[in-house]
């Protein structure tokens, strides 16, 4: 769309298309878990083009990373709850 | 003699000056002649200006030269060689030649419209109403009475023959033609053609109608029309100026935004006005009304104005405003994009922000919207190629109005003006349609200035320009977003002008008037409530569950009206089944008057959806629902693997209809080879051939967009709480791959 550039999406793509071979090599349920990490990554795709970092890649792996420690909290809430009311 | 009353088409005289159509206050059409001096500016060394100051005074058409100094946009004010020519129609061809001997040279105002101009120089716009005092058929002197923002313009009486095939010629060849006018309407065989042209004739010279409104006559009325008074050498005055033929602008595919358009033939008069029906901007909506604000608001004559291709209405607007302050318009932009750095390149290259919004369905959401914003952050922050601005403070600026704000200013004043009168105003009200009319077509124009500056082309455009809106648009959604959550509001979707979000606790009046204001208070901008939902499901892409895509979500408002974007119900393409269906659910779930009541309408939804598919499988559903749309992509040659529309327009080629890259092919899903059948074919779709398991699928889908996202299928064990997107249940998976 007259774009010098391409989008945020465009290159999380390509990033994820570089993996390809290395996808192809892992087991299937190793396959399923990456994808799942692209699939966190995706969700600030947003915050990705406005940080507008020079190796989106990085901001990629960081986006991934918010989103397991976003689950490590959220389990250590629970944990904490379920340990309270153990007796 | 004075006459008062409105313009009603003004173009170049063939002989002098211009020819302008008045409709008077008497009810007479006038035709005047208007002696109107052209000008055109050529600016560059003065060795070369010397030289054309000597070209221009040997030719023939006599041409007023004198220096004089004028105001460019970029470069303030320059010495610049005025050559005024008498006759505008002699123009033309006098800068043609200007233009090749001095190629080097840089011309100013050389290609702007008669209207734009006249507009500029005396105030008087196409439906302006006016006072003219003539000498016979000679205008001495015209006076604006009222002017381009006026919001309730007194509408000029208009006679109006409306000509209608009576069958789509893209499908078919049609066999008669209807007409209507006054209280009469009647149906003539198009064969022979010499009664059709004999009754016309009649009925022009008789009735005199201002305008003639027809279905499909750019592409195959006008023209067969013109084609039979040749064959039979019947004259017939269409244009009111005998001394015109029809104009006709010919077909034409361009590309833009990312797809192929196609631009059908059109055909024009002199001193009547054609409009068809299929080629006016928002006719289905809003009828004439939308058009003849167009060519209020442009200058540009309603027959041009009806028939705008995006820009060129802002476009005409900013020429006006251009003249009025003495602005020179560049024949050529010369202006390039200045050198970025690659790291400037990222932080400037970027679109509107556009949120992954939070997959689920959400109760107490709360819509809020900018007004306008693109244009309001123009205005507001005067951004303009011209004006120099460093920084997103959000701070409006001290500097004197660039171009662009001064030209958008009053249009987005006065668009305002009809939606909040609209909102106060009562639905028997009659001039509701007609705001809605006027402000639609306002809409449009205020959307395409935001594209046109930054095009490469347009005059007034810079890329820079473009970048800053979009700059300050990212800044004061992320203000709106801070202050939503410093009020402990959840942001669930933020869409380039507006933003979602909700509370645990539903937000009363007095929440929602504060973060408003709190949002107008952070960013300067004027906010808007888009609606309080009852609540709202945002939806993952088609591929992964788990990916969310910005804009497919649908929800119900508090009054019980229903918001739906993205899904096969507002697609075009899709066929009309899919979207009943989904639209029909979404109507019985909007009567749950909160989520949990969801669960009371699904024996209604489940009973609706079961007499959809069984009307499917059994044959009941009308031809009609079942035809999908699709764009073609490229010329038919230029296919390796057809697509369905490609595979359809074969058909249509081999029964003589060629279509061309950028038009839409109907067609309906067949069994076996080559699995479709164009609807625009000659013979009807065989019913058992439809390949009704296919339809089927895509009804399932269809409906489980609407469904999975109201009612999860199966709800996780709730143990731990987790969130949706890791639900997935990597154990189980390795059991399987054991």
């Amino acid at each position: 769309m007259g774009r010098t550039l391409p989008t945020s999406t465009d290159l999380f793509l390509q990033e994820q298309e570089s993996f390809g071979r290395f996808r192809r090599a892992l087991r299937r349920s190793d396959q399923l878990a990456l994808d799942d990490l692209f699939d966190s990554a995706r969700l600030h795709l947003a915050a990705t083009q406005y940080a507008s970092h020079a190796l989106p890649f990085e901001v990629m792996l960081l986006s991934m990373l918010l989103e397991e420690h976003k689950l490590v909290m959220r389990l250590r809430e629970q944990f904490d709850i379920f340990s309270r009311r153990l007796p | 003699m004075k006459i008062s009353g409105w313009l009603f088409d003004i173009y170049p005289n063939k002989v002098n000056g211009l020819t302008l159509w008045l409709i008077g206050d008497d009810g007479q059409r006038y035709c005047l002649q208007h002696e109107f001096a052209v000008r055109f500016y050529a600016a560059g060394p003065s060795a070369q200006l010397r030289a054309l100051w000597k070209f221009l005074e040997g030719r023939e058409e006599p041409v007023k030269l004198s220096r004089t100094e004028r105001r460019d946009i970029y470069m303030g004010k320059i010495t610049v060689l005025a050559c005024e020519v008498a006759n505008p129609a002699a123009m033309r061809d006098l800068f043609q030649q200007a233009s090749q001997a001095f190629p080097d040279l840089t011309y100013y105002d050389a290609d702007i419209h008669l209207a734009l101009r006249y507009a500029a120089v005396t105030g008087v716009f196409p439906l302006a109403r006016c006072e003219v005092e003539t000498l016979g058929n000679r205008v001495q002197s015209i006076q604006p009475i009222d002017t381009r923002w006026e919001l309730d313009p007194i509408a000029p009486p208009m006679r109006t023959l409306s000509l209608e095939p009576d069958d789509d010629p893209s499908c078919r060849t049609p066999k008669g033609i209807i007409f209507q006018y006054e209280r009469y309407s009647y149906r003539l065989d198009l064969e022979p053609a010499r009664p059709v042209l004999v009754n016309l004739r009649a009925i022009l010279e008789r009735f005199d109608p201002d305008l003639i409104l027809t279905n499909h006559g750019d592409t195959w009325l006008i023209p067969w029309l013109a084609s039979k008074i040749k064959e039979l050498g019947i004259p017939i005055p269409v244009n009111r100026d005998p001394g015109y033929e029809i104009l006709t602008h010919k077909e034409h595919t361009y590309f833009s935004y990312g797809r192929i358009v196609y631009r059908g033939q059109q055909s024009q008069f002199f001193g009547r006005w054609h409009l068809d029906k299929q080629n006016t901007m928002l006719w289905s909506d809003y009828g004439l009304d939308g058009a003849l604000e167009m060519a209020r608001v442009t200058c540009l004559p309603v027959q041009e104005a009806a028939r705008l291709s995006p820009g060129s209405g802002i476009s005409a607007m900013q020429f006006v405003t251009a003249m009025q302050t003495g602005i020179l318009i560049p024949w050529r932009k010369a202006q390039a994009e200045k050198p970025k750095t690659a790291l400037e390149l990222i932080r400037a290259d970027m679109g509107g922000m556009v949120y992954q919004p939070t997959i689920g369905l959400h109760e107490n959401v709360i819509g809020i919207d900018f007004v306008s914003m693109y244009p309001g952050i123009m205005v507001h922050f005067n951004i303009s190629p011209e004006v120099q601005r460093s920084g997103i403070a959000l701070e409006p600026s001290t500097d004197e109005p660039g171009i662009v704000p001064q030209t958008l200013e009053p249009l987005l004043k006065k668009r305002i003006a009809y939606k909040s009168a609209l909102f106060d105003m009562p639905k028997w009200d009659d001039r509701r349609e007609k705001y809605k009319a006027r402000s639609s077509a306002e809409k449009w124009l205020l959307v395409t200035c935001f594209g046109y500056l930054g095009y490469k082309n347009a005059r007034f455009g810079r890329i820079e320009s473009h970048e800053a809106v979009t700059a300050y648009g990212r800044e004061a959604l992320l203000r709106a977003k801070e202050a939503a959550e410093k009020l402990g509001y959840e942001i669930l979707h933020m869409y380039v002008d507006g933003i979602w979000v909700k509370k645990a606790a539903k937000p009363d009046a007095d929440d929602i008037r504060k973060l408003l204001e709190d949002v107008a208070d952070r960013t300067g901008l004027p906010i808007a409530l888009d609606g309080m939902y009852r609540w709202v499901a945002f939806l993952p892409s088609q591929v992964s569950a788990k990916v969310p895509v910005a804009n497919r979500y649908f929800g119900v408002f508090q009054d019980g009206s229903t918001k739906v974007r993205g899904i096969e119900a507002r697609r075009r393409d899709t066929a009309p089944l899919l979207s009943k269906t989904q639209m029909g659910i979404l109507e019985i779930l909007a009567e749950a008057s909160d989520v949990g009541a969801i669960r009371k309408v699904m024996p209604e939804v489940d009973r609706f959806i079961d007499s959809k598919v069984r009307a499917l499988r059994d044959g009941r559903v009308p031809l009609e629902d079942l035809v999908m749309r699709q764009r073609l992509s490229r010329e038919l040659e230029a296919y390796r693997t057809p697509s369905p529309a490609a595979r359809a327009a074969q058909q249509l080629a081999g029964v003589g209809k060629t279509m061309r890259a950028g038009q839409s092919i109907r067609f309906i899903i067949t069994r076996g080879k080559p699995g479709v059948h164009a609807w625009d074919l000659p013979t009807e779709v065989d019913r058992k051939s439809i390949d009704v398991q296919r339809y089927q699928a895509l009804l399932y889908r269809a409906i489980g967009t609407v469904l999975d996202a109201v009612v999860p299928l199966e709800k996780p064990p709730d143990l731990f709480d987790l969130p949706a997107r890791i639900e997935i249940p990597i154990k189980n998976d390795l059991m399987a791959v054991c």
